[in-house]
């Protein structure tokens, strides 16, 4: 795939989700305010319930910061409306239309996952803008230029690993006729081990020394304590340099499950 | 430019029986059924040439150009489109291929189809001259300068049609698929399309196969059709042929004098045939090829007869039948 083919399809997929805005909205306002409220009420109860002045290392100001980084910067690990799109191709046909093309199908759609996320960034950084003021904890963001350089970097990778890790999930639907509880699944044991809602501080020792080798603290732990600075680069490193081997590991993985998948595919829906 | 030799294809599909129990159960216990879509055919297509694959629903016929689209593997035999094997989709054999789904929009339906052929440009690596030059001829052919801006789902369904028409043959493909056209279509966009499929095959000579439900499609299109009955060829040669190879009947009309009472007629035309249609005055009867003047002597001489015509039967009707009979190929 050509770098000039790659950048169209980003485009077009990010003109495609711009043309819907009252989604836009509503994913702006309520989608973001969702999780991020009811992730400052949990702690908000936690802190007030123990009476600890710290938790997993952090004071109330810190989990709230960390919170914050985790769930916005996990919206760029994760993507968007991505997860149905290929066993929806799969199952529905769409497909077909896309094993005609002179293109590669992974590249295809990693593209338009990233076009997808195009929306997302203004989202991102117009909800940020409003809410790290409201909640009153702009003082504890301390953030370097390396530090946002190599979250930048870690996000480009997390999104990557997410991407490669969901679409052998997502071609096991040249078997299943739903894959979609697979993919829920995913997304909830991704959310508790990556440090969504729970930094991977607040975990036992042992758990936590596991977890650090597992590919879901890129999506929401690693990137949101890079940004923060609680990762330098020395820890950087190596952090990458594992995430791209778990990259690699689902590739391969993909790319057996999916020409299995595809040697019995019917082509439905024509 | 196509050749397919012993091609078959079977699928493996699930059985459920009906209700919550038979839902319940297939939770722990699936029958598995094996069905044979496409029984060991052979087929070559020419350059130029347009060829109608006929057959009933579940006949095998999109199986079959799936396959030699590509998109699906066979069970066995082979299949050599533009001298690759499909199913190995080379990408210099998917950039000289094109599959018009009539039932399936491969257009971004939120954007206009001008988005969409501009990603289709770089997707094929259509070089700019050659992608205006084809833009321009195709939006001509088909007067649809007017929709080219509109976003696709906005569009009437001729109008979406001549969208992925054009969309298909941008960037110039030497063998077309064309999986029912028309489908859905009113008279005068069926019409439009088809007028479209002959001119461009005169200008560029493709190969097309051409699948379709709507016997006009295969009338006014295909010189040579193969009629595919599960699975099975049975019958691949000239379209002209099928009807001394089949159609061992003749249709006469009678359209009847006002006074003629229905009974009278009915039972004189029952000696000799089969009546087809019957509306108010007219009447249309089979009898057999070799005593139609012998039939039509008759109701002349015994009934009050206005007018009298004596037709071949139509292609469709033909084709009907074959479907519903079993016997061996003919050519």
């Amino acid at each position: 795939m050509t770098p000039r083919l790659f950048l169209q399809i980003v485009s077009l997929e990010a003109r495609t989700k711009f043309s819907y805005r009252v989604d836009f909205w509503i994913n702006t306002v309520v989608g973001f305010s969702v999780e991020l409220f009811v992730a400052w009420f949990l702690w908000k109860a936690v802190f007030e319930a123990s009476g600890a002045e710290l938790i997993g290392g952090r004071t109330f100001p810190q989990m709230v910061v960390y919170v914050i980084a985790a769930v916005l910067l996990g919206k760029f690990a994760i993507g968007r409306d991505f997860e149905g799109t290929i066993s929806g191709d799969i199952y529905e046909g769409g497909l077909n239309r896309y094993l005609l093309f002179p293109a590669n199908y992974v590249g295809v759609k990693y593209a338009q996952q990233l076009g997808r996320m195009v929306p997302l960034v203004v989202q991102v950084l117009l909800f940020g803008a409003f809410v790290v003021p409201l909640l009153g904890v702009a003082g504890e963001f301390k953030l370097s230029f390396g530090s946002v350089a190599m979250a930048m970097v870690a996000l480009a990778v997390s999104n990557l690993l997410n991407f490669l890790m969901v679409f052998p999930l997502q071609a096991t639907a040249f078997w299943a006729d739903n894959v979609w509880s697979l993919m829920v699944a995913q997304r909830i044991v991704g959310s508790i081990l990556g440090g969504f809602l729970l930094p991977l501080s607040v975990f036992p020792d042992a758990m936590r020394t596991t977890l650090e080798y597992l590919p879901w603290r890129f999506f929401y732990d690693f990137p949101a304590r890079v940004m923060l600075g609680e990762i330098g680069f020395a820890e950087w490193l190596p952090g990458m340099a594992l995430a791209l081997g778990w990259c690699v590991v689902f590739r391969f993985l993909g790319r057996a499950v999916w020409n299995r998948g595809l040697y019995q595919y019917s082509g439905v829906g024509i | 430019m196509i050749e397919v030799e012993k091609l078959s294809k079977t699928f493996t599909v699930h059985k459920k029986a009906p209700g919550l129990v038979g839902s319940l159960k297939s939770l722990f216990v699936r029958e598995k059924i094996e069905k044979q879509a496409v029984k060991g055919v052979d087929l070559q297509v020419g350059e130029g040439e347009i060829l109608g694959l006929v057959g009933a629903n579940g006949a095998g016929k999109t199986t079959l150009v799936k396959m030699l689209a590509g998109i699906i593997h066979p069970s066995a035999g082979s299949a050599r489109v533009l001298g690759f094997t499909p199913w190995e989709r080379r990408n210099e054999f998917r950039r000289r291929i094109a599959l018009v789904m009539g039932q399936k929009a491969q257009l971004w339906w939120d954007l206009p189809a001008a988005d969409s052929f501009l990603l289709l440009k770089e997707i094929y690596r259509v070089p700019d001259d050659q992608f205006e030059e084809s833009l321009n001829e195709l939006v001509d052919m088909l007067g649809a300068r007017d929709q080219l801006n509109i976003q696709l789902r906005r569009l009437s369904l001729g109008e979406r049609m001549k969208m992925e028409l054009i969309a298909t043959l941008l960037h110039r493909p030497r063998v077309v698929f064309l999986d029912y056209p028309t489908i859905g279509l009113d008279l005068t966009a069926q019409r439009a399309i088809r007028d479209f499929i002959l001119a461009y095959r005169e200008k560029h000579k493709p190969a097309m196969i051409l699948t379709s439900h709507y016997m006009e499609d295969i009338e006014r299109l295909c010189e040579r059709i193969v009629i595919i009955r599960e699975g099975e060829f049975v019958y691949d040669g000239a379209l002209s042929q099928v009807k001394h190879a089949y159609a061992t009947q003749k249709v006469i009309v009678a359209h009847l004098a006002r006074e003629n009472g229905r009974c009278e007629v009915s039972e004189a035309i029952l000696e000799d045939g089969a009546i087809l249609d019957e509306e108010a005055q007219t009447l249309r009867y089979e009898v057999p090829r070799e005593q139609v003047a012998e039939a039509a002597a008759r109701v002349l001489a015994e009934c009050r007869i206005h007018d009298l015509a004596i037709e071949e039967m139509d292609i469709g009707t033909v084709i009907e039948r074959i479907f519903q009979e079993r016997g061996e190929v003919r050519a």
